[in-house]
């Protein structure tokens, strides 16, 4: 499920759900959002990007599929960032995503809960998270540029934004 | 040893049959809302990664105008009924009696017919899986939206994305005078609606 290799093209690079991509400049990660979550890292002195796209807050302790659950996606980033020689305390968070996409309410809100549940095992491994663009009703398309960390965000109706 | 492939495959097989009998009833039900015009098949069901759901269903991150229906509760699932741009106007416009309009917003009437098609088409497929099983589905009210394709098909996968990697989908498609349309619906049971179908079946069988 996840993906742990150092991608270095400039072709746009697809995040699946539960999946997590590592990549250096000029690469180009991008996912398309709903009530999941995106976690970008990026080390802006090496140039290396990392996009999570997190479907569920907790694993339950399921060993299995790290790139799905908040609480092991994140490690799992980190992880492989630190293979690569990028320290926590050099990286740059951004949280993108976590919709109510069909607009209910009710007790079992998963866009929020990955939202919550992002933010606190980023800052349990502390790092703050620099921006952020969640919530709502509405999907998002997002790409992490690996060159600059900058998110660009698109959702229907609105501008692009960049965090 | 038990060949799991096997039993996968004979699983999957049985679930054919289910989804047979249920497209059967919405394509009967979609031929007298659209006086005989559009027909539906069953083209396949079977298990996706879930990383790759996405683009195996053509569900990217274009913009799509989609209605969806929920059957809430343990036994239950998500249906989409997604269109682009052009198949979503010319199917409001022929329900409406009204010229293509693609210039315009799309007007409440537009959503309207929309939303009653897939009201119709998700009623007669649910009416169908709870006459085949031992529980009863109840659909919600369907809700139209437009949005990226790829975000809400991820919001119906999450009952089965809780449990499993792999996911069940089953997809249908649309006919009219025999020609395929690029319509697409998709219909993602949780998984205690699938082991009740499997069951359902067994007891049959």
């Amino acid at each position: 499920m996840s993906q742990s290799t150092l991608l270095e093209t400039a072709q746009p690079i697809a995040v699946g759900m539960g999946q997590i991509r590592v990549a250096h400049g000029p690469a180009v990660l991008g996912a398309v959002l709903g009530s999941c979550v995106g976690v970008a890292l990026f080390a802006p002195r090496l140039r290396i990007g990392a996009l999570g796209h997190i479907v569920l807050p907790d694993s339950k302790g399921q060993p299995a599929s790290p790139g799905k659950f908040a609480d092991t996606a994140i490690p799992a980033m980190l992880h492989e960032l630190q293979a690569l020689g990028v320290h926590p305390s050099g990286l740059v968070a951004k949280i993108v995503g976590g919709a109510c996409m069909f607009a209910m309410s009710g007790p079992l809100q998963i866009g929020a809960a990955n939202i919550e549940a992002a933010v606190r095992i980023l800052g349990n491994a502390g790092i703050a998270v620099a921006a952020r663009d969640v919530g709502g009703t509405k999907g998002r398309r997002v790409r992490l540029d690996c060159t600059t960390g900058m998110l660009e965000i698109e959702i229907v109706g609105c501008p692009p934004q960049q965090l | 040893m038990i060949n799991t492939q096997a039993l996968a495959d004979a699983n999957l097989e049985l679930l054919h049959q289910f989804f047979s009998a249920a497209t059967h009833d919405a394509s009967a039900a979609m031929c007298r809302w659209t006086d005989g015009l559009i027909s539906l098949s069953l083209d396949e069901v079977r298990e996706i990664p879930m990383e790759e759901v996405s683009a195996e269903l053509g569900f990217g991150d274009d913009l799509l105008t989609m209605v969806v229906l929920s059957a809430q509760g343990e036994v239950g699932g998500e249906m989409i009924l997604a269109f682009d741009e052009y198949n979503g106007r010319r199917l409001a416009a022929s329900l409406i009696g009204r010229p293509v309009d693609e210039s315009a917003p799309w007007s409440e009437l537009e959503k309207s017919a929309l939303t009653e098609t897939g009201n119709i088409l998700g009623c007669a497929y649910m009416n169908a899986l709870t006459r085949l099983i031992d529980a009863e589905l109840v659909p919600t009210a369907p809700w139209f939206l437009q949005d990226y394709g790829a975000s809400v098909l991820e919001q119906a996968l999450l009952a089965q994305a809780s449990q499993c990697d792999r996911v069940l989908v089953c997809r249908t498609g649309f006919h009219r005078h025999g020609e395929e349309l690029n319509w697409r619906v998709v219909f993602v049971p949780t998984m205690a609606l699938r082991r009740a179908m499997e069951n359902a079946l067994r007891r049959g069988a």
